[in-house]
This record gives structure tokens, sequence and C-alpha cells, in this order.
């Protein structure tokens, strides 16, 4: 009984969802042509690689506030090795995304020492690591939104296949990535277990300095995929590339059940959460919302999403 | 094939083990009781490589070793079976069994969940537990998840070629009888080609198990004795250093409860839980609530401290209607609630000793608006004295201290209050023998200062020593009360008969 | 190519400070490397400015440490972070260290945050020209000499230019959407305002379809623009942005549609990627305000006021509170001003201390 219980309570999150589109829908048909259902997915691509890299270290129990500073450090490294519009790119084309990527990832790992060597809680480590990926990436970029003009990697946002950009097929394949590791790798099912009992995990033997490790850096990479999806949609890099993208992340990922506390939920969740907050977005201009209105119904859908889910908890443990 | 050689292991200023010797043979069942901080859970500890000695030698199969930690002993032939169990909720039976072990089933990077699976299978069966390994963990009862626990450790039969030392740390604390029936045969059949280590406080089923029995005090080694020597009586004089005084239950303390209604339940309900239950709780009365796990007790406890809604009846205490209080509020008008989950909700571990004690009362030790710390002092020194609290003093931590002694802070919590209702939801759980006499000692003169207590006891012969009243629920009804001051005692058995 | 060439690539230009001076030099403007073109005339200049990340207080950055070279005097930034408190603690603290050789070019992080600013300056006899942000009973003349002046931009133009140049591009008739900044932020209100006051003197030929605020985010403008597209599709002629970041987001939404160049954007600010769309025939028009000239000038004021070559109280109100001259670029004109600002160096003549005056400040 208590199984299905909980299986029901992580479906809520799919229910609104189709409730969400049912609604928009009735009120303006439009919504689910195929332009705009081909816009969303494309406004989803990117949110949804970087919300998968978060959904990871939430998984752990932890916290990952660096997601714009990674994007911005990521976007730099991109822009320093592709066709700008400065012109003083190294201009190796499309190997320069295996290089923002390995960039990324590293300035992830480097989060996680921070966080496990010098015991830096993850969400300071995190937010401190984060203004220094946007300080580097602003001296690297000198302040600048600067062009990237290589078009393989615009190809990304501009080429379309089957009437979607190629940036949807990435994120597709991230996320079969991310659902690969997590339920059929080890790494990935360390992470859920210190999400379920740190120090339980530590008495089983787990080395739980290196999950934590491979977790931030495996985050890391994904945040630099999404830069790049992001640079490539954006037409440009620059230190504030990755700016709103934080909250929309962390939300998203909250907001498709995956609990704060960790060891609960995962990267199927987080699908619905992106698409709950970027069908929103969508639907709310579609619909003629003011601007003010907008933001305060994002708001209470975040507050309304984390009380479905911590619902059947009892009272005294909710902290 | 064990040998432990004068072990030591110092904490800052507590010394935690003072040279500690323990040989355990293949085949051999060593029992080992203390009381809490006795020193029994650091010594499994070191066993267990979390803890490093300052000095001594831990020889396995003649060899010196150093255990690196878990793994390292693990992968030595030492496992484990923790006090608070070590499974993750959140994952798999499987995952659970091989956690830390997983790289036997990876294929290319990929974990080859059939096979994990039937490997688990296999030691469930070792164990006699008949579950799906893919379940999730935290759809186990207790019981099973005990069951799995020690599955886990018999892993180590096929990774380990020598022979295996295995550590039971309080096992049966929580299990029934028929469960500790199965637990023992188990532990039998394993003898064949491990030693083992048995932790409890049950001293009837130490000594039952065991080949050997090691008493423990205050960081050594007091007593060896062989399984024909001992004797409950024996044995617990050596752990308290104290004769058990009086009666166990304090009986000859008990005294008639006063007129007036502390606490009156009239039909309530809530859904799915327990239905339509009424009786009152007179001053100095204690009333015990019996039933099977899942009858209902442990929320209708909770409702009376606002921590659970009713939807139906009425709570009345002292004639004010608190149906469907806050906790604030409860405390407010004098409710103490002492709960099973101590490291959840009853004391801060971050807080210190004086902090926790101190934490209800609020407004109440301040002298204009600011903490009078020299009073706090000089207050709480009292009642750690009195609960023989060990902690070198009321500035310490809570994390450093031992279940038991956690837990008689928390009640030394609401002792402080002047609360003149006390629900106590298993006071004694996970406790030892001196430090339940102490728990027994404190509810007893609870009673005689006028306050009443709802208690929700560990065992059925502890309510029936401890109340005057006792309410059997089954299915979340109320099936019997029982007056048990009259002149024919209340049995275990006319209970259990009102149970199922 | 090797990474000597890159460095001299990186060095030719000075809108050109971007990737290649931070891979090759290292930190650029970091106080002490810069090498003094001439020797020091003693003061110890500062800029207070939001951050160095967005391209706008960058080229602030730049412009500052250009006049503080051409006097040989050192120049550090005292960056906000959007933070009040510690804007004025930086302020504070590079005033107990210079004293009355302290010059400063602030843009207060917040309208109120001038006052305590001006009085800390005022104090130690140094000498503050502000930018942007003051609340309107704080004047430069109360204060004697040493709040030498307050220079801001007035939005409402440049609204209506670009807004102008965007209704042409389409032939004076049809249907707009705009973007808007941070709704209570006085740039933002001022341009809108602007772009109002167009729409209005239209006579009803131009409708505003939907004014949404992006929060100047270029990320946010793109997806605002991909919904208005299911919601308008082709009844939008032309899209109005009250920045260029958020302009070239929306470009980029238009370009994965294959409608860039068909429906025209316009943003302000002069940012290098809208001059390189304006150039491409992307967008209609952007405004330069010159944040390079910001820069250098509010120090020349105040560094001109504190060598005694002008005395401020001496001047008329309108050399104290004025309005700077933001220019429009318009596809008819870009390639002027890319021969002329881009591929060659301005000299920018840091004595001309009025010519970019267009007005004293109204209220």
């Amino acid at each position: 009984m208590k199984s299905m219980k909980s299986r029901w309570a992580s479906a809520i999150p799919l229910f609104v969802l189709i409730g969400l589109c049912v609604a928009i829908a009735v009120l303006d048909p439009k919504f689910l042509s195929l332009g705009n259902i081909g816009r969303i997915a494309a406004a989803a691509s990117a949110p949804l690689v970087l919300a998968l890299g978060a959904t990871f270290i939430i998984l752990m129990g932890s916290i990952d506030l660096s997601v714009e500073g990674a994007m911005a450090f990521a976007g730099a490294v991109l822009a320093a090795f592709v066709a700008n519009a400065s012109g003083t790119g190294f201009d190796i084309g499309l190997a320069a995304i295996p290089i923002a990527l390995l960039a990324a990832a590293a300035f992830g790992c480097f989060i996680g020492m921070v966080h496990v060597y010098l015991k830096v809680p993850s969400f300071m480590a995190s937010l401190g690591m984060g203004f220094v990926g946007i300080g580097i990436a602003t001296v690297l970029l000198g302040g600048e939104r600067v062009g990237i003009l290589d078009q393989n990697v615009r190809a990304l946002a501009l080429t379309r296949v089957l009437g979607l950009p190629l940036s949807v097929y990435v994120s597709l394949f991230m996320l079969a990535v991310a659902w690969f590791i997590q339920d059929h790798t080890r790494i990935g099912r360390h992470i859920m277990a210190l999400g379920g009992g740190e120090d339980l995990a530590a008495a089983s033997g787990i080395n739980v300095r290196r999950v934590r490790l491979l977790a931030f850096t495996i985050a890391g990479m994904f945040f630099g995929v999404g830069a790049v999806l992001t640079s490539a949609r954006l037409g440009a890099s620059s230190a504030l590339l990755g700016s709103g993208q934080l909250f929309t992340a962390i939300s998203a990922v909250v907001v498709g059940g995956t609990a704060l506390t960790g060891g609960k939920g995962g990267v199927l969740q987080t699908v619905i959460g992106v698409l709950i907050v970027i069908v929103l977005n969508n639907g709310m201009i579609i619909l003629g919302l003011p601007s003010f209105v907008q933001q305060g119904v994002l708001g209470l859908a975040i507050i309304l999403a984390v009380l479905l889910n911590s619902s059947g908890r009892s009272l005294a443990i909710v902290k | 094939m064990l040998d432990l050689k004068e072990i030591t292991k110092t904490f800052g200023r507590v010394r935690a083990l003072k040279g500690v010797s323990i040989t355990v043979d293949v085949g051999e069942v060593v029992g080992l009781v203390g009381e809490n901080g006795a020193g029994k859970s650091t010594l499994m500890k070191v066993l267990n490589g979390i803890h490093q000695p300052d000095s001594g030698t831990v020889e396995i199969n003649g060899k010196t070793e150093t255990l690196r930690g878990p793994r390292d002993a693990a992968a030595k032939g030492i496992g484990m079976v923790f006090q608070e169990q070590s499974l993750i909720a959140n994952i798999s039976v499987a995952e659970n069994i091989f956690i830390g072990n997983e790289a036997q089933f990876v294929r290319f990077g990929r974990i080859d969940w059939k096979a994990m699976g039937e490997a688990a299978k296999r030691q469930l069966d070792k164990v006699g537990l008949d579950v799906d390994p893919r379940t999730i963990t935290s759809e186990l009862s207790f019981m099973q998840r005990q069951m799995v626990e020690l599955a886990k450790v018999l892993t180590l039969e096929e990774a380990v070629d020598g022979n295996l030392c295995i550590l039971l740390d309080e096992p049966t604390s929580v299990l029934e009888q028929a469960e500790i029936d199965i637990l023992f045969g188990v532990i039998r059949k394993l003898r064949e080609r491990a030693g083992i280590i048995f932790i409890s406080h049950r001293l009837d089923e130490v000594i039952e198990i065991s080949d050997t029995i090691y008493v423990m005090k205050d960081g050594a080694v007091v007593e060896r004795m062989m399984k024909a020597d001992a004797t409950p009586e024996r044995i617990h004089h050596l752990m308290v250093g104290r004769e058990a005084t009086g009666s166990y239950y304090k009986q000859d303390e008990r005294r008639p409860p006063a007129e007036a209604i502390a606490l009156s339940v009239q039909n309530v309900s809530r859904a799915l839980q327990f239905s339509e239950i009424s009786f009152d709780v007179h001053d100095g009365e204690v009333l015990a609530l019996v039933g099977t796990e899942g009858a209902g007790s442990e929320p209708l406890i909770r409702s009376f401290f606002g921590l659970e809604r009713t939807h139906l009846g009425k709570i009345v205490y002292r004639g004010e209607d608190i149906t469907n209080t806050s906790p604030g509020r409860a405390v407010a008008a004098g409710i103490g609630y002492v709960p099973r989950e101590r490291k959840i909700e009853g004391i801060v571990e971050e807080m210190s000793v004086q902090e926790n004690i101190c934490l209800p009362l609020g407004g109440r030790l301040t002298r204009f608006g600011l903490f009078d710390f020299p009073a706090i002092a000089r207050k709480t020194a009292g009642l750690i004295a009195k609960l023989r609290i060990k902690t070198p003093d009321g500035s310490t931590l809570c994390a450093n201290l031992s279940g038991g002694n956690q837990q008689k802070v928390v009640l030394s919590k609401w002792y402080r209050t002047d609360a003149r209702l006390f629900l106590l939801d298993h006071p004694t759980r996970g406790l030892d023998v001196g430090a339940k006499e102490d728990v027994y000692a404190l509810i007893r003169e609870m009673c005689a200062a006028g306050a009443a207590v709802v208690l929700i006891a560990d065992t059925l012969e502890e309510a029936l020593g401890l109340a005057h009243t006792v309410i059997v629920l089954k299915d979340g009804r109320q099936t019997a009360r029982f007056d048990n001051t009259g002149p024919t005692p209340v049995t275990p058995l006319d209970l259990i008969a009102h149970m199922v | 190519m090797s990474i000597n060439d890159f460095v001299q690539k990186a060095l030719i230009d000075r809108r050109r400070f971007l990737i290649g001076s931070a891979l090759g030099v290292g930190v650029i403007g970091a106080p002490g490397l810069v090498r003094p073109a001439f020797s020091s005339t003693g003061y110890s200049l500062a800029s207070s400015i939001r951050s160095l990340s967005n391209a706008f207080h960058a080229a602030w950055n730049k412009g500052a440490d250009s006049f503080a070279q051409s006097i040989g005097d050192p120049h550090s930034a005292l960056v906000t972070e959007g933070n009040s408190e510690k804007g004025i603690a930086d302020i504070k603290a590079f005033l107990a260290k210079a004293g009355d050789k302290a010059i400063i070019g602030a843009d207060p992080n917040d309208s109120p945050d001038a006052r305590p600013i001006v009085e800390a300056v005022a104090a130690a006899k140094g000498h503050v020209v502000t930018v942007w942000n003051k609340p309107d009973d704080l004047h430069p003349w109360d204060f004697g000499d040493n709040y030498v002046a307050h220079m801001s931009f007035n939005g409402v133009p440049a609204g209506e230019q670009t807004a102008k140049a965007l209704f042409d591009s389409f032939g004076g008739e049809g249907a707009i959407v705009a973007l808007g900044g941070i709704p209570s932020n006085v740039s933002a209100i001022e341009r809108k305002a602007g772009l109002m006051k167009m729409i209005e003197a239209s006579g009803g030929k131009v409708k505003l379809l939907d004014f949404q605020d992006a929060d100047w985010d270029s990320a946010k403008a793109n997806n605002i623009v991909a919904a208005w597209l299911t919601r308008f599709g082709d009844e939008i002629k032309g899209i109005w942005a009250a920045n260029d970041g958020m302009a070239i987001g929306a470009l980029e939404a238009l370009r994965a549609e294959g409608l860039a160049g068909q429906i025209q954007v316009t943003g302000v600010d002069g940012t290098r990627d809208a001059i390189q769309a304006v150039k491409n025939k992307e967008m209609a028009a952007t405004v330069d305000w010159d944040p390079f000239w910001i820069g250098g000038i509010a120090l020349s004021l105040g560094h001109h006021a504190a060598t005694g070559a002008f005395i401020p109280s001496k001047e008329p109100q309108e050399h104290r509170e004025f309005y700077g001259t933001g220019a429009l670029i318009t596809q008819a004109d870009v390639e002027d001003y890319w021969a002329k600002n881009i591929e060659a160096t301005p000299e920018i003549d840091w004595n001309d201390l009025w010519g970019r005056v267009s007005g004293q400040i109204t209220y």
C-alpha cells in the first residue's frame, strides 16, 4: 500500500504537466501547433541538460549553485576555440566542443575537490566557484558578449532535422546518458545511495569522497553541454551566458519531484519538471499574461510542486 | 581467529577503551555486554576500521593487521551488522547487499542487474528471507531489514577465503521472539566457518547464544566467563557495579493516583490509524498503551502532542480542549513528549547537553532578556548527576554521547520544564539495564510529583511493571482496559489475548 | 597561429580587448600591470561600477584606464556586484587611502547610494562625478567644488529614435512587439516611454501587440520571442528591445526560424554584436552611449576640477548636471561608424569636457 501511494505521488508532476498543456490548449489551440511544440522543444533543450546535471547533485543530497558560473566558463572556452566576432579565437571548429566540455568537467571536478578536501559545504563551494567561473569568463571575454561565428556550432540551433533543431536531439542523447549513468552504473547507484544515507554508504565501504568528486565532475560536464547549446542558440558567448539558468534548473529538478534532501527522484522526473517550467513560460506568453503575473505564477507553481511532493510526510520530520 | 590485544582509544578527554583484550575462535560465539558508554560501540568501530586504536594490536589468523576502513576490514574477513541499521532505504535490497562490491556484476561499465538479482537471492536464501531482491528497502519490515543486513554480511563467505568474524551489534533489540529464534538458528549455522561477536542488552539472550561472555565497564573488560558460569544477576552486577535495588520496575514506589483528571480522551479517531478511543488519565497515574506494531498507539500518543491530526472526537487536558493542538501550545500547556526516534525528534545533536535540557524552557531561564548561564549550569548539573548522564560536563555536544545517555538527556529536558503530563514513546528502547532503571526511577518521581504519564512500553513486562492502567489496542480499536492495581496481577498473556 | 601573433593581434585596437588579451597578456586592466605613459600627477583614480562581466561597464573601465594612462596616475575599478553596501564601503576604503587626492567616477548601484558617496568624498575633500543614478534632490552645486558633476543619459530620445528606425524598416504601418528591461529600472522606464510616445505619434498606424519584461536577459528574450511567433505569427513586423542584449536574443530566435532580416529588431547601448547585426541588415538600429568615453570623461572632469583647470562652482548648472549624447546608429550610417570607431581606434580628446553635453537634466 505504501509503495502504491509513493508511486502515485511520483506521477503527480506528470499529471500537472498534462493538465497544464490541456488548460493552455483549451484557451489557445495554437499552443499545440507543430511550430510551437518545436519551439518548446528548442527552448527546453539547454535547460534540460543543465537540470540533468543538477539532478545528480541534488540526488546526492547536496546542491550545485555553480550552474551559471560553469556555463560562463565553458562558454568562454568555447568562444576561445571557435571563429568568433572578436577575430581572436583559435579557430579549430567542432573540436572546440570537446575542449569546452573537458574544461567544464574539470571545473566541476575542482568544485568537488574544494567541497570534499577542504570540507566546504557544497552550496558554498559551488556558489563561490560559480563566481570564480564568471570571473574567469569575464577576463577571457573582456566583459563583452562575443559572437560565435562558427557555422558548425551554430548548426546545433539552426539546422533542423524532422522540424526540430539539432539541439533537441543532443539533449535527448544527454538524457539517455544521464539515465544510463543513474540506473546502470556504479557511480549512479552510489550517488543514489549517498542521498539515502551518506554515513551508511560510507560504513558499507563506499568511497564517499570519490563519489562526490565524480558527481560534481559529471554535473560540470552536463553544464558544459548546456553552455554549448545556449551559446549556439544565442549565437554568442558572454560571462552572463547562464544568467537565470540556475533558478530554472533547480526549480525544474524540484518541480519534477526530486527531493532536495536527496535520494528520491531522478533524471526522468527532471524531464517532466523542465517541461512544466518551459510550458508554463511559453503558455503564459501565448495567453498574453502580463510579466508581473508570470513571475508570480512561476513562484507559486514551484511552492505548490514542493508541497505536492512532500505531502504524506509527517509534520515532525519536515525541517 | 581474531585476537585483540590491549586496545586503547581516547577521544579528547574521554578514554573510551583502556586496554581491551578479546579472543574469538572459529565456531565460538562471544557475548559482549556492558552498559551504554562502556566502550562496546567504540570497540566495534575499531574492529570495523572506522577508528584506529591509539595502541594495541589486532591479529587475524595469527597475523597482525591494520584495518583501514570497513572495506579493508571486510576484505580481511570481519563483517558487521550494525545496531542502527546500515541499509540505505531508497535503493533495492540487492544493491544494499552488494553495495561497494558491485564490480563483480559490471560489464563494460554497465551493471548486470539480472546477475546481481540472482546473487542477492542466494544470499537471502541463507537467512531464509523470501523477498524480491528488486524491492526498495524502505518497503521491508524492520525484521526483514535485519535479515537483509545479515545476508549482506554473509556475502563475505564467498568473497573471503579464510575464516570470518561476524560482529552483531544489538541484533535482537527490536525483534519479536519468533524472529529472534530465526536469527539464532542462522547464527548457529554460521559457526561452522566463523567466529561471532554478539552484543546485546538482553542478558538472558546473551547467555543462551554465547559460549564465552566478556563484561565491559568504563572502557575495560572486567570479567570473562564461560556460559556455564553466567547468570543474569552476576552479569548485571558486574556491568552496573551496584546492586539492582528493589524490584526492577520499582513497583513498591507506585502510589495510587489522585482524583483529578489530567487527560481525557473522548472518542478520538484518525482515518486508517485509530478509531473511537476513550480513556482518562489521572494525576500521578501511569497509563500504558499496548498493541502490536501498527495497532495505532504511536499515532495516538503523537496526536496528544499535536504531531498528528485527529478527525473525530475530543481531547481534553485539565479541562481545556486541546484537540488538534500544536507542539508549541502543548509545551506551553505543560505536556512533555519523548519520541521514539530520539535522533530525529528528541535531541539536537549539535547542541550541548545543557542547551538540550533547557531547550523547551525558553524564557524561563533568562534574566534581563539574556540567558542566565550560571543558573543554567547549576540547574542542569543537578539533573546530570541525578540521572547519571555520562558526560565530561554540561557543555559536551550531545552527538558525542552514547544512545542511552542521549535518551536520559531527552527525559531530563522535559523533566526540567515541570511538565504535568508526559507522553513517553518507547522511552527505554535500546537502553541497557542500568539506564533503564534510571528511567523507571524518573517515571516514578514524575508521578510522585503529581504528573500523569502516558506510556508506550518496550515490552509487555515493562508496561505491566510500570502502569496503573493498561489500554490494549488492536487494529486501531480499543479492545481492553486493565486495572493493574488490583489484587490479582495482570499477566502478559491476558494482554496478548486482546492484542491478536 | 603562434601565441605571439595572437597577442599582437589582440592588442591592435581598443575594442578588441577580448579573448586574446586575456589568453595572451593575462589580466586586463589590473592596476599596476599597465605601465604609465607619462609621469604621475599624484592623484589616485577609481571607478565604482557594477561589474566587469557586462560589456557596458567593461568598456567603461577601459576608458577610465585609458584616461588614467594619459595622465600617468593609477586607476582601480571598485566593483559593487550590485551590492550597495559593498559599493559605498569600497569607496570609503579608497578615500581613506587616497584622501584629497582621490578622484572618483561612480555609477551608484541605486539612486539613494549617491548621497552617502558624495558626502564621503566631500568630507575627504576628494572629487567625484556621478553617472546615471542619483536622487532628484541631490545637486552638485550643494557641495561646493567636490561634487564636480552628474552625468546621465536620457532614455526617452533613445527609445524614440530606435522606435522610429524600426517603424521606418517596415514602411511605418504594421504591428510590433516590444521587450522591456527590469520594470523598476529608470532606463527601462525612460526607453519604454520613448517607444510609447512614438506609437502614439503614429496615429494608430503602428500597433503594439504585446510588451513583455525580459529583464535585460537575452536568453529570456529569446524564449519570449519564440512564444510570440506562435501567438502572433507573421503579424509581427518588427521587434523593439530596450537593450542590445535582448535585441540579440530576439534576433537569434528569429534566425532559428529563418526569419532573421525579414523582421527587423532594434536595441539600445551600442554593443559590438548589435552594431555588427545592424551592419548585416538584421537590426534596424541601436544607440551608442560610448561607455569608453563615459569612463574616461568622468575621471577627466574630476581631474580638471582637482587640478584647478576649472572651478566647478563657477560653471553654469548645465555643466554640473547634464545629459550626455547617445549616437543613433542605423543601417544608413553604420558603415561610416564602423570605419571610424571599430576599424580605427578613435582618438578621444579627454580635454574636451563639454563637447557631448546635450542639455541640463530636467525632472
